[in-house]
């Protein structure tokens, strides 16, 4: 799975800690995401996705790994 | 706060303990590996406190689905190999003249050294594909 967190991020000029302040985690697991180490669950994809105002679909996509 | 008084608690009285062993019985033969190893568990947890202490002053919650998920990995990942660990030792302990006490304590460190290496290795790795 992967993610384009950053980009939106930093399109609405966000930094890390802000956004790991409104989804309510810490800026390490931002790192961890954008980093596509991570797969958040469910609940913190909507909650990003909500922040960075886009929908999940757009937020992440996924390849299925084989 | 309430976990960061008790890890600060739990990092006192291990010092403490080792201070008073150390310095009631002084460095038998071998006990300075004892004391280095111990040392190096208890930096490590001095420094998963001041990340925690840290993470408590920026107001960032201290654990979260990605730490929470760390640590299980950790746990479990540590319990295996510990289990190696103690059959590696109770096949030693045929072969070499060990204590009890000093197989114990050898075991309890050892688990606490894989602990330590476990957290490194899951938190840099990072969790995925979950």
């Amino acid at each position: 799975m992967t993610n384009r967190i950053k980009e939106f991020r930093v399109k609405l000029g966000m930094t890390q800690e802000e956004l790991a302040k409104k989804v309510n985690v810490r800026r390490e697991t931002i790192v961890f995401l954008e980093k596509n180490k991570y797969n958040p669950s469910l609940r913190l994809a909507f909650d990003l996705a909500k922040t960075l105002e886009i929908s999940v679909e757009d937020l992440f996509s996924f390849d299925d790994e084989k | 706060m309430k976990r960061i008084i008790l890890m600060a608690a739990v990092i006192l009285m291990v010092a403490a303990t080792l201070y008073l062993w150390f310095s009631n019985s002084g460095f038998a033969n071998g006990e300075g590996l004892y004391l280095g190893i111990i040392v190096l568990v208890l930096v490590f947890a001095v420094f998963l406190l001041v990340r925690r202490i840290k993470s408590w002053k920026a107001g960032e919650p201290q654990e979260d689905e990605l730490t929470k998920k760390v640590m299980v990995r950790t746990a479990a990942l540590s319990y295996y190999i510990s289990l190696y660990l103690w059959v590696f030792l109770l096949y030693m302990q045929d072969r070499v003249t060990f204590d009890k006490d000093r197989l114990i304590g050898i075991g309890i460190v050892g688990m606490a050294i894989i602990f330590a290496l476990s957290w490194v290795f899951n938190h840099f790795r990072g969790v995925s594909n979950d």
